[in-house]
């Protein structure tokens, strides 16, 4: 669903993604870990068309992501660190709007249902944004995600700032998508959600994936001083 | 989108306040600038009333003059206004040349502070110093009219400002630009359609605002049609702002630098270009003085006064014509006088016209280059609605000219003929009626601003902006 080929990105003098290759099927949760200006949010900037690679390419369910950048943006919900919404608008009103611009008309009742399967309370249903945490609005993310039907879903430190009651109700949330067959890849610094979620987890430093694991075959300690072998070792390739 | 779009940007302004506060400014802008333009054109009619019911009352007087001559009684006036005298009745009882209000008039002040609304020319009087300025506050000239010319020319363009230079910066301020951009759809595309949006609900309240005002001020059904097109040039100069409006937020940033370029540009269109039209107009085209022009009239009046004589000789040669039917071949000061000031007038005719040339060039000059500046042209469109403008006035002038030699030749030719004004020729005294002149080019203006408005447009969708080129997303 996700794949990138030696994509590279150059700002100047400076490669922030360097020769990045990976894919992400149907049903699969890559976490992507590294350290701030490892590459992650460029590699996911990339993705979405905000920036142009340098060299190499980037598909999403098959379509070159410079070539056909709005026909992917189809199949992709996008949520940032912090997702913010219309603040004077309501969860419904925003859902309907993000979801309308995308292309999808649905009932009012359909809504409500992605917005309950998201795991918003009820009486959040009729709120404006400007009262929701940002647990709250990360769930309207994943309703969107849900009413928009998507195939990809990109996740730039979703959990950052969230606390833990929240962030396992996300990480719950993602487990129901990629049950869907959702293909996630998500940047993030969180290891023990890493652990926790993924099907796999890849370890970025300056721009390359230095590791890449399926998360059933490596503990949380293993996976954390791989993490940090990386963090400390220059060249250490996987 | 379009339909999203349409829903969520009237519910995000409504909840935001912010267009109930514009529809109240604007009410109130209009409302204002419509009173203040009702009561000046409200004046000017009292003026010109008051004037011709002045002329009225010493018409009266005038007639009564006359039986009692007509009648063999003896009558206490001095001698020189008796009116039976041709040359009494032209300067004592002059007609009211008025320049009556056009039906849009409240629209635009225009020249109207600077020019006078009536003359009452003389038989004896001098055309080139019949008085056409009017003393106004220096303040008022400093600030201008507080007219609806004056809230859409330079307000509106503000609130337009106001209302459009975040649209895109705020989506990155508050941080919704990211999921916006997310979505299938181009962020241009999308601007656009916000902006139009915009632009849709604001032509709204404009309208209902200008409805509302012009209702309750009281409007003649005549004035339906004028008003249309007042609405349509507003809307089409709205159009001009919200694509400038549609450039700035594709090609810069923040919102902090997309409201300085706004502003920069409301300052070089509405401000500088005019007065740099004006300034470049007066030094390619510098008008001769007429306090000059005035002291070369009366050297020729005093030289001509010297030989008056030989002038009126040489006069009734050549004006066989004015004396047809006189027998007496009596003549006295008033026969040389008007023979010597129609020959100061043809001696004095190259003097003028040089001075009429050279201010028809620059005016000619204003015109063409108006176009560089919508505010200029949409100022111009508006006056000459309204029957103000510049051409306006020099029409009335022309009118008022072409009148004052009319009533002169109809009593000189009483002078020279040596007849007695009578109560009989009191009905066909010369009157004066102003005839407003048609002008088109309101609408060319209109096609004018939409081309603009379509080009600018235009170059924001062919032309890549700053949102792509320095990765505004990516941060």
């Amino acid at each position: 669903m996700i794949i990138t080929n030696n994509l590279t990105k150059q700002f100047g003098d400076f490669t922030a993604v360097d020769n990045l290759s990976l894919s992400v099927k149907e049903g699969e949760i890559l976490c992507l870990l590294g350290a701030n200006g490892a590459g992650k949010s460029t590699t996911i900037n990339m993705l979405l068309g905000f920036l142009k690679p340098t060299s190499g390419a980037a598909t999403i369910n098959g379509l070159d992501v410079v070539k056909n950048e709005l026909k992917t943006k189809e199949f992709i919900t996008y949520i940032p660190e912090n997702l913010m919404l219309y603040p004077t608008l309501t969860a419904i009103e925003n859902l309907d709007y993000f979801s309308g611009i995308a292309g999808k008309k649905l009932s009012t009742e359909t809504l409500i249902g992605f917005l309950r399967e998201a795991g918003l309370q009820e009486d959040a249903f009729q709120k404006r944004i400007s009262t929701f945490s940002k647990g709250m609005r990360q769930k309207v993310g994943i309703a969107l995600a849900l009413a928009k039907d998507t195939k990809v879903l990109l996740l730039d430190e979703p959990t950052s700032g969230l606390d833990p009651k929240a962030s396992n109700e996300f990480g719950e949330l993602l487990q129901k998508l990629k049950n869907k067959g959702v293909a996630v890849l998500m940047a993030t610094h969180d290891l023990f959600r890493a652990k926790e979620v993924a099907t796999h987890i890849g370890i970025m430093k300056n721009g390359k994936l230095r590791q890449q694991f399926v998360a059933e075959d490596i503990s949380l300690p293993q996976l954390e001083k791989a993490y940090l072998d990386t963090m400390n070792h220059l060249e250490v390739m996987s | 989108m379009f339909r999203y779009n349409f829903i969520y940007e009237l519910k995000l302004l409504l909840r935001s306040r912010w267009i109930q506060l514009l529809s109240i400014l604007l009410l109130l802008l209009f409302g204002f600038s419509t009173i203040n333009g009702k009561s000046k054109v409200v004046k000017r009619e009292v003026d010109i009333s008051v004037a011709k019911q002045e002329v009225e009352e010493t018409d009266k007087a005038m007639l009564k003059l006359l039986d009692s001559v007509e009648q063999g009684l003896e009558v206490s006036v001095p001698s020189w206004t008796i009116p039976s005298s041709p040359m009494a009745v032209g300067n004592y009882h002059p007609r009211v040349a008025a320049m009556d209000p056009q039906p849009m008039a409240f629209i635009s002040t225009g020249q109207a502070d600077l020019f006078t609304h009536y003359i009452k020319p003389t038989v004896s009087g001098d055309d080139f110093a019949l008085n056409f300025t009017e003393m106004t506050s220096p303040v008022q000239l400093l600030f201008g009219s507080f007219d609806l010319a004056f809230v859409i020319v330079y307000l509106l363009p503000l609130l337009i400002i106001a209302f459009t230079y975040n649209v895109l910066s705020s989506e990155k301020e508050q941080g919704s630009l990211r999921l916006l951009a997310s979505q299938p759809i181009s962020l241009r595309k999308w601007v656009f359609q916000k902006l139009m949006l915009r632009f849709f609900w604001l032509s709204l309240l404009v309208t209902l605002s200008l409805v509302v005002v012009i209702l309750v001020a009281g409007v003649q059904p005549l004035q339906w049609s004028g008003i249309l097109i007042l609405l349509g040039l507003a809307l089409c100069y709205m159009l001009f702002w919200f694509a400038l409006a549609f450039l700035v937020n594709i090609f810069v940033d923040s919102s902090a630098k997309n409201a300085v370029s706004l502003i920069m540009l409301w300052v070089v269109f509405v401000l500088l270009m005019p007065s740099v039209l004006n300034q470049v107009g007066n030094t390619l085209y510098p008008i001769p003085s007429r306090t000059l022009m005035i002291n070369e009239m009366r050297e020729h009046k005093a030289e001509a006064t010297k030989r008056q004589d030989e002038i009126l000789d040489n006069f009734l040669r050549d004006h066989p014509e004015y004396a047809i039917n006189d027998s007496t071949q009596s003549r006295n000061f008033y026969h040389r006088y008007m023979a010597s000031q129609k020959v100061v007038k043809e001696e004095l005719k190259p003097i003028v016209d040089a001075y009429e040339t050279q201010l028809q060039k620059q005016q000619s000059w204003a015109q063409k280059l108006q176009w560089i500046s919508p505010t200029i042209v949409v100022q111009e469109s508006l006056s000459q609605l309204a029957g103000t403008s510049t051409a306006d006035y020099g029409n009335y002038r022309k009118q008022v000219m072409a009148f004052a030699g009319q009533w002169r030749a109809y009593l000189t030719t009483f002078l020279y003929n040596n007849t007695p004004f009578s109560q009989k020729d009191y009905l066909s005294l010369p009157q004066f009626n102003y005839q407003a002149a048609k002008s088109n080019s309101v609408f060319t203006s209109m096609l004018v601003l939409l081309l603009i408005a379509i080009l600018l447009i235009g170059f924001g969708f062919a032309v890549q902006g700053k949102t792509q080129q320095k990765g505004i997303l990516s941060n």
